[in-house]
C-alpha cells in the first residue's frame, strides 16, 4: 500500500519537472532579407545617410497574425543598400522611406493614392530592389583640393525629379506648396571615419550653406564651391561627404541626398 | 459505524448548500471607507480630492522633463528650455525616456477614471450637499479632466478620450479599448472641460489647495494658447497606422479656423480674470524708478503666501511634503550636506535678453573695447550695475551677495601684462578662435599651455576642480585661488557655475544652509501667477490681430496687449517700450514672446512655449539650429593679478552640452508596450 502511494508521488513529481521543460521549437530568425533602393531613371542606388535621418526599412511581419503587425525599422547603408540577416521567415510587407517620392502616399483623408511597397516572403536569402524618385541628385566635380588645412571641394546639385513630376504626385497628398521644391541647404560633412553624414559629423569642420526661398534655383546643375571651416591638423586623415536637401519631409524628417564620400589626407 | 459518518457528511454539506444560497456574507465590508462614505460630506470629499490631486500632472518642484511628474530628483526648471544648463541636466528632451515613475500615458488613466468616477457616481449623493457645494466638486472633476487631457494632448497630440467611466465586464455594445481621438478633438474635450469646470467652480477656493473659477480660466487660457498655436505653426501631421484616424497634427483644411478658435478662447479666458480686478502684480517692495524695491519685489513674489499675483499654488510643508529645490540649485560656495550644487546655470544666452546691459550690434553683450581688448572693471559685479533688476532677481552674478555672502565667481586669474590691453583668451597657437572649433576649454589656451605670444610665460592659473588649485602671489603679497569657491572649473568638477552664472529664482534667502538638504524645502510652487494670464491675453491678442480675427470683446486687441506688457516691464524695471507701435504686427508678435521668455523662465512653461511655437528646432542658436545640434554661450570672468580688475570672456559655454531635437519629436512616442497590447492605440506617425 505504502508503495503504491511513493509510485504515485514520485511519478507526479517526476511529471511536473519534465513538463516544464517544453522546447521551444519556433525556428530562429534566420532568414535574410536584402537590397537595394535605386534611382528609377538611372539605376543607380540612392545614397543616404546612416542613421534616422538617411534612408529607413520598415518591414511588417504579416503572417504573423496573433497582433497588428509591429514597424520593423532599419536603415540603409550609405551606399543605398540594406541588409537583415535575421528575420523569422514569413510573409511581410516591406517600405522605404528616404529623400524621395514617398512610394506609399495618402492623400488628407488618409486614403492611399498609391502604395509601391512589397509584400513578399521571405525564406533564405531574400533579394529585393525599390525603384524611387530621388529628390536631388548631387556628384564631384573635380577632385577636393586642401589648401592650409582647409578643403575646398566642388559639388553639383541636380534635381533627380522633375518639378511637375513631383508636383503631381505630392500636391494630391494635400497641403501642397511650391517651397517644397526649393534647395534649402547644401552641406560639406567632414568627419574622421568613412561613415560620415548627417549623424556623424565634425562640426568644427563641417560647413553648411543655408540658401533662403528659391535662391538656389539658378545654382542648379552649376558647382557650388564649398570650403571646410577651421583648420584640420596636418597629417590628418578625413572623410568627406556632400549633401543636399529640398524643402519637404518624408516621414515627418527633411533628409538628405549625398554623393559619395572620398578620403582626403590633410598634407 | 461508518453510516455515521456519511450521515455526518451529507448533514454538513447540506448546511453549506444552505449558506450558499443567501446573501449573508454579500455586504460592504465595514473596516473599508466606500464611496457612500465619502460622498456623504465635505470631509469625505476632501479626502477623494486629496487623491485626485496627489495625482494631478502639476509640472512643479516635483517635475523635471526628463523624469517627467512625481519625481523629485534634480528637480532643475530651466535646464531644458535654454534658459540654463545643469550638471545631470541640459539637453532637449526628446522623450520621456528618463521617466522613473513612466511615460504620462501610462500614468495619466488612473486620475481620469476617479474624475469620471466622480462625475458619474456623485450625482447619487447630491441630497449630502448644498447646491453650491455639489457644483464645485463636480467643477474639480470636470477641471481634473481638462488638466488629464490637456497634458496628454501637448504631449502626444490625440488621445484616447475616456469621458465615460469604463465598467468590467464590460456593458452591452461599451467597448473597453478606445481608440485614440484626433488631436483637434482632444483640444476641444480639453476646451470644453475647463469651460464646465469654470462654470461650476466656486468663485473663490473653498479649501486652500481647491481649485476656483479662476484658476480653470487661467489654465484654459494656457492650453488654448498651446492649442491656437499648434494649429497655426505645426506642419507635421499624419495618421494612425491601425484606424486611419489624423492622430497628430491638423486637417490643413480647417486648421487656420481652429486657431483662431483657440486663440480667441485663450484671449477671453485670460481676459476675464484681468477685467475681475482680483488679482495684481506683485509690487510690495517699490514702484518705477525703485531698482532695489523693483528687485525685491521679483525675489519675494515667490515666497509671499499673499501675493495677489498668485493664481494657484502647490504647497509643501516638511516633513509630509517637501522637494529638495534648494539642495539641488544652490551654489557651490553655500552648498549643502547632499553635496548637490548649481544644477542650474544660466545660460550667456539668457541673461542677453534682458535690458541694461552694454551690447553689441548683434545684441551680444560688450566684453571687448573696439581694438578688440577686454574691457577692465574695477568689480566684477560692474558689467551687471544697469542691468535689469528682474534679471539679478532670477539669476546671481558673479560678485554678486546671496544670503548676505558675496558669491565668488572667477574662471582663472590673467598674469600677464596688461599694456595695450589684454586680447581674447580662446587663443591657440596663435590663432583666436571662438567658433566652434576653438578651444573647449580655458585648459587649452596659449596663456595656460605657455605656447604662441605666451612662450615661456604662464599667464593664466586655474582651478580643475573645488579642491585643487593653482595659487597666485597678488601683488600685495596675498595669495589667490585660480578658481573661485563657485568656480568655474571648466569640464571636471560641474558642481560648479560653469556657465559664470547661478539661478536665485525660487532658491529660499533665508534657509540656513544646515538644512540644505534633498527633501527638506518647503517653499510653494507658482503653478499659475496673474503676469502669465497677461502674456497668454497679449500673446492671443496678437495671434488674432495677425489673423485679421475681430476682438473677442470689443477692447481693441493691440491696445490690450500692450497694456500687458507695459506693465509686466513697468513691474520689472525693464526699459519702457517706446509706444504701441512696438507691440503691433509680426514684430510686435515677437517682442511679446521674448517677455515670455525673461519672465517665466525657470518656471517649467518656457519648454512647452518654443515646443507649440515649433521654434525649438528651427530657431538659429549661436550659429546652429537644435535639428543640426546647437549650443549655449557663458561668460567667464577673469582677474587681472597685474591690473587689480576684472575682465569677462563670453563664448561657448565649456561644457558643450548639446541640444538636439527634430521636428518629429514634437510629440512625444507612445510607449511601445501600450501600442502593442492594444487593438486600437496608434503609434505617432512616421516613428
Amino acid at each position: 500500500m505504502k508503495k503504491i502511494v511513493y509510485y504515485i508521488v514520485s511519478s507526479i513529481m517526476i511529471a511536473g519537472v519534465f513538463s516544464c521543460t517544453k522546447i521551444d521549437n519556433y525556428p530562429e530568425p534566420k532568414e535574410t532579407l536584402r537590397g537595394t533602393v535605386v534611382d528609377a531613371a538611372t539605376g543607380e542606388p540612392v545614397l543616404t545617410d546612416q542613421g534616422s535621418e538617411g534612408t529607413r526599412v520598415r518591414m511588417w511581419e504579416l503572417s504573423w497574425t496573433a497582433a497588428t503587425p509591429e514597424n520593423l525599422d532599419f536603415f540603409c547603408m550609405k551606399e543605398g543598400v540594406f541588409q537583415n540577416t535575421k528575420v523569422f521567415k514569413g510573409n511581410y510587407n516591406i517600405r522605404v522611406d528616404g529623400a524621395f517620392i514617398p512610394i506609399v502616399r495618402l492623400n488628407a483623408d488618409g486614403d492611399t493614392l498609391a502604395n509601391e511597397s512589397k509584400t513578399l516572403d521571405i525564406s533564405g536569402v531574400t533579394e529585393t530592389e525599390f525603384r524611387v524618385q530621388p529628390f536631388l541628385k548631387l556628384r564631384w566635380e573635380g577632385t577636393p583640393t586642401v589648401a592650409d588645412g582647409k578643403i575646398t571641394a566642388k559639388v553639383v546639385v541636380e534635381r533627380a525629379v522633375s518639378p511637375a513630376d513631383f508636383r503631381a504626385k505630392i500636391e494630391p497628398m494635400g497641403n501642397y506648396s511650391d517651397d517644397f521644391l526649393n534647395v534649402t541647404d547644401v552641406r560639406l560633412f567632414v568627419s574622421q571615419v568613412p561613415y560620415v553624414g548627417y549623424r556623424e559629423w565634425d562640426n568644427r569642420y563641417t560647413t553648411t550653406i543655408d540658401y533662403p526661398g528659391n535662391s538656389f534655383e539658378a545654382q542648379l546643375g552649376q558647382p557650388v564651391t564649398i570650403t571646410t571651416g577651421n583648420v584640420i591638423p596636418s597629417g590628418r586623415t578625413v572623410f568627406i561627404r556632400a549633401a543636399a536637401r529640398i524643402n519637404y519631409a518624408t516621414e515627418g524628417i527633411k533628409r538628405h541626398n549625398y554623393n559619395e564620400a572620398v578620403r582626403v589626407d590633410i598634407p | 459505524m461508518k453510516f455515521k459518518y456519511y450521515f455526518l457528511y451529507i448533514i454538513l454539506g447540506a448546511c453549506f448548500l444552505n449558506i450558499s444560497c443567501k446573501k449573508y456574507l454579500d455586504v460592504p465590508p465595514i473596516n473599508i471607507v466606500n464611496e457612500a462614505d465619502l460622498f456623504s460630506n465635505a470631509s469625505g470629499m476632501q479626502l477623494y480630492l486629496s487623491r485626485m490631486y496627489s495625482q494631478m500632472p502639476f509640472e512643479d518642484f516635483k517635475y523635471s522633463p526628463a523624469r517627467q511628474f512625481f519625481d523629485d530628483w534634480l528637480v532643475t526648471p530651466g535646464t531644458n528650455e535654454g534658459s540654463s544648463l545643469g550638471r545631470d541636466a541640459g539637453e532637449a528632451m526628446t522623450s520621456e525616456g528618463w521617466a522613473r515613475n513612466g511615460a504620462y500615458w501610462t500614468r495619466a488613466f488612473n486620475l481620469l477614471r476617479d474624475a469620471n468616477n466622480l462625475i458619474e457616481e456623485f450625482p447619487a449623493y447630491k441630497s449630502n450637499f448644498s447646491d453650491e457645494e455639489f457644483n464645485h466638486f463636480v467643477g474639480e472633476a470636470y477641471f481634473t479632466r481638462a488638466m488629464v487631457f490637456y497634458a496628454l494632448a501637448k504631449r502626444y497630440g490625440g488621445a484616447p478620450l475616456a469621458t465615460s467611466l469604463l465598467r468590467y465586464p464590460p456593458e452591452d455594445g461599451k467597448p473597453l479599448e478606445i481608440a485614440r481621438a484626433t488631436e483637434e478633438e482632444t483640444w476641444n474635450q480639453v476646451l470644453a472641460d475647463f469651460d464646465k469646470a469654470a462654470e461650476l467652480l466656486s468663485e473663490s477656493s473653498p479649501v486652500k489647495g481647491y481649485v476656483n473659477k479662476y484658476v480653470a480660466w487661467a489654465f484654459k487660457s494656457e492650453a488654448m494658447l498651446f492649442a491656437g498655436s499648434v494649429a497655426k505653426y505645426n506642419t507635421f501631421t499624419g495618421f494612425g497606422q491601425k484606424t486611419k484616424v489624423r492622430v497628430v497634427g491638423f486637417d490643413p483644411a480647417n486648421a487656420a479656423e481652429a486657431s483662431k478658435k483657440y486663440f480667441t478662447e485663450a484671449y477671453k479666458a485670460a481676459n476675464i480674470i484681468i477685467k475681475s480686478g482680483k488679482y495684481s502684480l506683485y509690487k510690495k517692495k517699490g514702484g518705477p524708478g525703485d531698482r532695489e524695491g523693483q528687485y525685491q519685489n521679483m525675489v519675494d513674489m515667490f515666497f509671499d503666501a499673499s501675493s495677489p499675483e498668485n493664481i494657484y499654488t502647490k504647497d509643501y510643508k516638511w516633513p509630509d511634503l517637501a522637494h529638495g529645490y534648494d539642495s539641488y540649485n544652490i551654489p557651490r560656495q553655500l552648498m549643502g550636506g547632499n553635496g548637490y550644487s548649481a544644477g542650474n546655470c544660466p545660460t550667456l544666452d539668457f541673461v542677453e535678453l534682458f535690458d541694461g546691459i552694454e551690447k553689441n550690434a548683434d545684441g551680444t553683450i560688450k566684453v571687448l573695447d573696439n581694438n578688440g581688448k577686454y574691457l577692465l572693471f574695477d568689480n566684477p559685479t560692474d558689467i551687471f550695475a544697469n542691468a535689469e533688476p528682474r534679471l539679478r532677481a532670477y539669476v546671481i552674478f558673479p560678485g554678486d551677495m546671496f544670503k548676505g555672502i558675496v558669491m565668488d565667481v572667477r574662471r582663472g586669474v590673467y598674469t600677464g601684462s596688461v599694456a595695450g590691453g589684454i586680447a581674447p583668451l580662446r587663443t591657440v597657437n596663435g590663432s583666436t578662435n571662438y567658433t566652434i572649433g576653438g578651444p573647449q576649454t580655458y585648459n587649452q589656451t596659449d596663456a595656460y599651455t605657455e605656447t604662441g605670444a605666451f612662450a615661456g610665460n604662464k599667464s593664466l592659473f586655474l582651478s580643475q576642480n573645488g579642491t585643487t588649485h593653482e595659487l597666485v602671489t597678488l601683488p600685495d603679497g596675498s595669495k589667490m585661488n585660480g578658481g573661485g569657491i563657485n568656480g568655474p572649473f571648466g569640464t571636471s568638477d560641474m558642481t560648479a557655475a560653469f556657465t559664470g552664472f547661478m539661478v536665485r529664482k525660487w532658491l529660499n534667502p533665508n534657509m540656513a544652509q544646515a538644512l540644505v538638504l534633498e527633501g527638506r524645502s518647503e517653499q510653494s510652487f507658482i503653478l499659475m501667477r496673474y503676469a502669465e494670464v497677461l502674456l497668454n491675453a497679449a500673446e492671443a491678442a496678437a495671434e488674432l490681430t495677425l489673423a485679421g480675427a475681430s476682438s473677442p470683446d470689443g477692447d481693441d486687441l493691440t491696445t490690450a496687449a500692450y497694456e500687458a506688457i507695459r506693465s509686466i516691464r513697468e513691474r520689472a524695471g525693464a526699459e519702457p517700450l517706446v509706444g504701441i507701435s512696438d507691440i503691433a504686427g509680426a514684430q510686435g508678435l515677437q517682442v511679446i514672446r521674448k517677455e515670455r521668455r525673461k519672465e517665466l523662465a525657470f518656471e517649467h512653461k518656457i519648454l512647452w512655449d518654443i515646443r507649440r511655437w515649433r521654434t525649438q528646432h528651427s530657431d538659429m542658436l549661436n550659429g546652429f539650429t537644435q535639428a543640426d545640434g546647437a549650443y549655449y554661450r557663458g561668460l567667464y570672468p577673469f582677474y587681472s593679478s597685474v591690473a587689480g580688475k576684472w575682465f569677462f570672456d563670453a563664448g561657448f559655454e565649456e561644457a558643450r552640452k548639446r541640444f538636439r531635437f527634430t521636428q518629429l519629436d514634437y510629440y512625444f512616442a507612445i510607449p511601445q508596450g501600450e501600442v502593442n497590447k492594444s487593438p486600437v492605440i496608434d503609434q505617432q506617425p512616421g516613428r
